[in-house]
């Protein structure tokens, strides 16, 4: 067993003997004791994928430990990745989740079921064979619902929350199992290797890409099948929500590119992905494309912190799968090193949005932990009182919304490089899919600066808008200590984005054979140079010019402004003192964007007027009440939902109680099959 | 044992099994389902001696006297006490030893059992065929005597015609197990055994303390329990 074998087992081992110590201890030292042991679990883990994706392979067959199949692990530079993504937010929820827990969260059952959780999702991109994978899946899926529903017993919404996650991600299972087995069955063999051998008609390729497409998509939170995440991620504990939201979804993504770039191109015999039909990748692009466009436009008019967040990671990973999607595209048309740039800014938009998505997460849990609620229309006037939190939140925020100097910038830059410089390439479809895309990223760029504008200056600025806010407390040191290291993650994959790129462009070179597709001197220098198109950017450079702007703007204001600031009293109209309900509130922030995009999100408002007994004239009260529901969740899932119930509600007539009738549908059951198979020859 | 005495007693030990459960059928006296059933018990157990004696086996002929003994002196004596009960009721004593109302008359019901029959036959014909011996034909009258006992189970409404209906199931199954294979292993028998012996009792227990409480065993009154 080399370097990185030895240390997935440690992670694993690590998982395992502390959710059985947490269930013996007491629930004093449990949460730390899970916390800790989650911790060094996701450290390992991360060491384990940093390691594969240095280069070193490990690969274990245990043929024991399930019957029938046995355990297939392979550890290669893609699946490091994700192992290692995985580990760096375990690392964070873990040391999160000390402090977090005194919140009434130290129960047996959900200490004991995180470090599983992390355990699965360490599995999950090291499974070499289908049985393995869809094991850790299901394991992956059982214990984050369980983590989900932590809380059903103080809010009654968990519990919807949950039944959704459930169904939903079950039914996602559903759709990978279907064709991961039919595309065993067509290999006559279930080890990845026999995969990547397997000879399948265009036909059955086609319905195994569309089958997992749509379960690893539904993981991934890709409309129209996202529709369990903005309800899951809010419920769920917030280092539960960082770990689904930071990398259980990655799982998604992961899923797509494993099998759409790496088993099936495999088995039609071409080369890197050529074998594969352009219009899966199209389809993939597109979803992307809603999936940005959609997520982002409900996350800028949402009011609630972590539904906002929910949203942000929607859009976040269908930019992810718009990179995906043009990578698969460009390699069917013969672009490998094009195909590999947007494959690269893919995954290390991956990487990006799990170390930001972790700290906003935790940032808000951290809010909720103080206030008790998520609101942010009641939140504000946080900076003085909860300091570290909002420095913390504003650089995950300035991380989220695709800015320099922040991390989101440099994987959304290459992403754009990517699409821009399709067209010569890529055909008829090309020239229309990639314009389209560069402006879809644009566009959810644009609005995500809106977004987290408004949550962190609703939420942390001006003054507090209800009592809840202004009660709130700083959280502990544990807590500002899991917030602070995924923060550290952001800020050197901001300026350093050179150092995991040699790990990157490996991991895309399992995938897409051919030459690095960011390359040169970046290994030792700050400059991120592209090949094979004309493009630089120095991450570093950019920051640092930055940073001495904004000095030289300030020292320059504070030198000439010779004036100083004078307080006075704001006019009121004569209407009396202001009071701090009078501020901009999340939902007056979203206002007008609500009202240009209203064709799309079709805001519901409710005025309810109560007139005085004695005149109607005389308004004795007004009810406002607005909201913006998830349109395409009504529209389809409503019906869906519905005439599931009337299937139900009309099936209850075959069930009146008599026994005689329940035995008589088994003795019908029988003897017509009995018959059946009397009658087939 | 020759060739034509060892397929003529398996004949009439198997003749015997299917007359015995037909009948269970016809009559509607519960006492007398009950006689009839310790009679299937003795042909079961006369079959799988046949059987054992046919291969020499003093194995196979000791399942036999354990199988005869469970099925047609245990259960039918655990199944003769839950019907002399004592019953609250006097009035309705007479009535309750009987199975006055089947859903699907006595008639109907023994025409049904030779549609069982026939479909039975034509369905084990590619299992005759794989080693069309004496015991293997045999195969359809296990096959139809598990048919009628499913169709007892749905027809009837004491709970004792329940029980014998699902034992005929068991027997036929056991039947089947001996006639298809050289003999069941001791220890799956036994347990097979050992799961029905508490299947009865559990059903006995149920059958006393539903006419303590309805003052009848009718399976049809117990609507209340769904959805």
């Amino acid at each position: 067993m080399n370097l990185p074998g030895a240390l997935l087992t440690v992670a694993l081992g690590l998982c395992l003997a502390t959710a059985l110590l947490a269930l013996a201890v007491p629930a004093r030292i449990r949460p730390a004791l899970s916390g800790v042991g989650t911790a060094a679990a996701g450290a390992a883990g991360a060491a384990a994928g940093g390691a594969a994706m240095a280069g070193q392979t490990w690969s274990a067959w245990l043929p024991d430990l399930l019957p029938l199949a046995g355990v297939r692990l392979t550890l290669d530079p893609l699946g490091g990745l994700f192992i290692a993504v995985t580990g760096g937010v375990a690392v964070c929820a873990g040391v999160y989740g000390i402090g977090y827990a005194r919140h009434g969260l130290s129960g047996r059952i959900v200490q004991a079921t995180l470090p599983l959780f992390v355990a699965s999702m360490l599995l999950v991109p090291a499974a070499a064979a289908v049985s393995t994978l869809l094991v850790a899946w299901e394991l992956m899926a059982i214990t984050s619902l369980l983590l989900v529903l932590a809380e059903h017993g103080r809010r009654p919404a968990v519990g919807g929350a949950g039944l959704w996650y459930a169904v939903m991600t079950h039914l996602g299972l559903i759709a990978i199992l279907g064709g991961l087995a039919g595309f065993a069955a067509g290999a006559h063999g279930e080890a990845f290797e026999q995969l990547r051998s397997a000879r399948l008609s265009p036909l059955a390729r086609d319905a195994v890409f569309l089958a997992t497409f749509a379960g690893f998509a539904s993981k991934a939170g890709i409309v129209p099948l996202h529709a369990w995440l903005p309800r899951a991620h809010p419920e769920a504990p917030s280092h539960v929500s960082a770990l689904m939201s930071a990398a259980m979804v990655n799982m998604g993504v992961y899923g797509i590119a494993r099998v759409g770039l790496d088993l099936l191109p495999g088995s039609t015999g071409g080369a890197s992905g050529g074998g594969t039909p352009a219009w899966w990748w199209l389809l993939v692009l597109a979803a992307g494309g809603a999936s940005a466009m959609y997520g982002i436009l409900q996350a800028a008019v949402s009011s609630d912190l972590k539904r906002l967040l929910g949203y942000s990671t929607t859009e976040n990973m269908g930019l992810v799968l718009m990179g995906l999607g043009a990578a698969g595209f460009f390699a069917t048309r013969g672009a490998p090193q094009l195909a590999a740039l947007a494959l690269v800014a893919a995954l290390l938009h991956v990487v990006n949005h799990a170390a930001f998505k972790t700290l906003l997460f935790q940032a808000a849990g951290s809010v909720l932990h103080a206030t008790g609620t998520r609101n942010l229309d009641v939140l504000g006037g946080l900076r003085a009182r909860m300091p570290y939190t909002t420095a913390l939140f504003a650089v995950g925020a300035l991380a989220a919304s695709a800015l320099p100097p922040g991390n989101g910038f440099v994987s959304e830059w290459l992403l754009l490089q990517s699409l821009v410089h399709a067209i010569p390439a890529s055909g008829v479809a090309g020239a229309v899919a990639m314009p389209l895309a560069v402006g879809v990223v644009a566009m959810s760029a644009g609005l995500a600066v809106a977004t987290f504008v408004k949550a962190f200056g609703v939420g942390f600025l001006a003054r507090p808008r209800g009592p809840e806010a202004e009660r709130a407390v700083e959280s502990p040191p544990s807590m500002l200590g899991g917030m602070g290291l995924a923060a550290l993650c952001c800020a050197v994959l901001a300026v350093g984005p050179t150092v995991i790129v040699p790990g990157l462009a490996r991991a895309v070179g399992t995938l897409l054979p051919g030459p690095a597709p960011v390359t040169g001197p970046a290994m030792r220098t700050v400059t991120l140079h592209l090949s094979g198109i004309a493009g630089t950017m120095s991450p570093l450079l950019i920051a640092v010019a930055l940073a001495a702007a904004i000095a030289l703007a300030a020292g320059a204001v504070r030198m000439f402004s010779a004036r100083r600031r004078r307080a006075a009293r704001l006019w009121d109209c004569g209407a009396g003192p202001m009071s701090p309900r009078m501020q901009y509130t999340a939902t007056s922030f979203a206002e007008p964007l609500q009202r240009v995009f209203d064709d799309v999100l079709r805001p519901e408002m409710d005025i309810d007027v109560t007139p005085k007994k004695e005149s109607a004239y005389l308004v004795e009260r007004i009810r406002f009440h607005a909201m913006v529901p998830d349109r395409i969740e009504r529209r389809l899932y409503g019906p869906l939902l519905a005439a599931a119930e009337a299937l139900g509600r009309r099936a209850r007539a075959l069930a009146n109680g008599s026994v005689h009738r329940y035995l008589a549908y088994g003795f019908w059951t029988l003897t017509g099959l009995l018959i059946l198979l009397a009658v087939i020859p | 044992m020759s060739d034509s005495l060892y397929a003529q007693w398996l004949a009439l030990a198997c003749g015997a099994f299917l007359l015995a459960g037909v009948l269970v059928l016809w009559r509607r006296d519960l006492a007398a389902i009950v006689r009839l059933f310790a009679l299937q018990g003795v042909a079961l157990g006369a079959m799988v001696v046949v059987l054992g004696l046919r291969q020499g086996s003093v194995h196979l002929v000791a399942v036999a006297v354990g199988v005869g003994a469970l099925r047609a002196g245990l259960l039918p004596y655990l199944m003769r006490r839950a019907l002399d009960t004592p019953r609250p009721g006097g009035e309705t004593a007479a009535d309750e030893a009987r199975e006055t109302r089947p859903l699907v008359n006595v008639a109907t019901s023994l025409l049904a059992a030779a549609v069982l029959a026939l479909v039975a036959y034509a369905v084990s014909q590619p299992i005759v065929r794989l080693s069309p011996d004496p015991a293997t034909r045999a195969v359809p009258v296990a096959l139809t005597v598990l048919l009628v006992g499913f169709f007892v189970l749905v027809t009837r409404r004491r709970a004792l015609s329940q029980v014998v209906g699902f034992l005929l199931i068991d027997n036929a199954i056991t039947a089947t197990a001996f006639l298809t294979t050289s003999g069941v292993p001791l220890v799956v028998e036994l347990g097979v055994s050992l799961d029905v012996l508490l299947a009865v009792l559990v059903l006995q227990v149920l059958t006393t303390r539903m006419r303590a409480a309805f003052g009848g065993t009718d399976l049809d009154e117990l609507r209340e329990l769904h959805d």
